[in-house]
């Protein structure tokens, strides 16, 4: 039997995993002279996990929004700081749901719901 | 989970911050430092930072530079190129009464720039910082995803 949700959360839960090692990635290339700032198109990597979730393919692309500065980097550390936030609260957020809808599915499960 | 290579990319950026306080402590130690004619003068030393080649995961060959990885992302912090010394020119100042005077009268000194070290040690203070917030943010995203499977 296929459980949507299952896999929706996992590819909600594994794009988002890669986001935050990209950003994390960004900040600790922070000072390297040349470095451009690289992030993933949430919907197209979402898509590509829920569609392959074994293989998973690298839909990362160079940010075009940063300024570059004289030593050739455009790592914003604020930006990144926030885009960590987002993606933290996307996570914590994809966790609860999937934790309620685990839950919802164990109740229906029961045979009586109000008692054990 | 939060995958465990956040934690090896942030330690890398750490590491790599740390050196680089190093260094400007050395500098910043040696701002007056004079040397006798003829000997080596103390030049400031700068880290140089490089982007951790992407490795495969799989051969552990590290990709064409600047090619995207194929499978998944798989950059894994930076890394310290080397140290450089600066080319900044010597301070020289007449004292004609110190023996490491050259016949001149003038004393060669360290090619340290006290303003612009202190610039970069605000600047590394600030990307440390910003590092070691990820890395909270990180343990907390577990914690949080970890206590909501909680039995409650």
């Amino acid at each position: 039997m296929e459980i949507g949700f299952l896999n929706f959360y996992s590819g909600v839960l594994g794009a988002s995993q890669d986001r935050a090692a990209l950003i994390a990635n960004n900040i600790a290339n922070a000072d390297t002279p040349g470095f451009k700032a690289k992030d993933i198109d949430f919907a197209t990597a979402m898509a590509a996990q829920a569609a392959n979730p074994d293989h998973t393919a690298d839909t990362s692309q160079y940010r075009a929004s940063g300024a570059v500065g004289l030593d050739g980097n455009d790592v914003s550390l604020d930006g990144e700081r926030v885009e960590a936030a987002r993606n933290a609260e996307t996570m914590g957020a994809a966790s609860t749901f999937l934790h309620q809808s685990t839950a919802d599915l164990v109740m229906a499960l029961r045979p009586n719901p109000s008692g054990n | 989970m939060s995958g465990s290579n956040i934690f090896s990319i942030i330690g890398s950026a750490l590491n790599a911050q740390d050196a680089r306080m190093g260094a400007i402590a050395s500098n910043l130690a040696n701002v007056d430092s004079i040397t006798q004619p003829g000997g080596v003068p103390y030049r400031a030393h700068e880290v140089v930072f490089q982007a951790d080649p992407d490795s495969d995961p799989a051969t552990g060959a590290p990709d064409a530079p600047g090619a995207l990885g194929e499978s998944g992302p798989t950059d894994s912090g930076v890394a310290i190129a080397g140290t450089v010394l600066s080319n900044a020119p010597l301070k020289t100042t007449y004292d004609p009464g110190s023996p490491y005077a050259d016949p001149q009268g003038y004393v060669t000194g360290s090619n340290v720039s006290q303003v612009s070290q202190m610039v970069d040690l605000v600047d590394s203070s600030n990307s440390y910082a910003a590092s070691v917030a990820v890395l909270q943010q990180a343990s907390r995203v577990d914690q949080q995803m970890l206590s909501s499977f909680q039995e409650s």
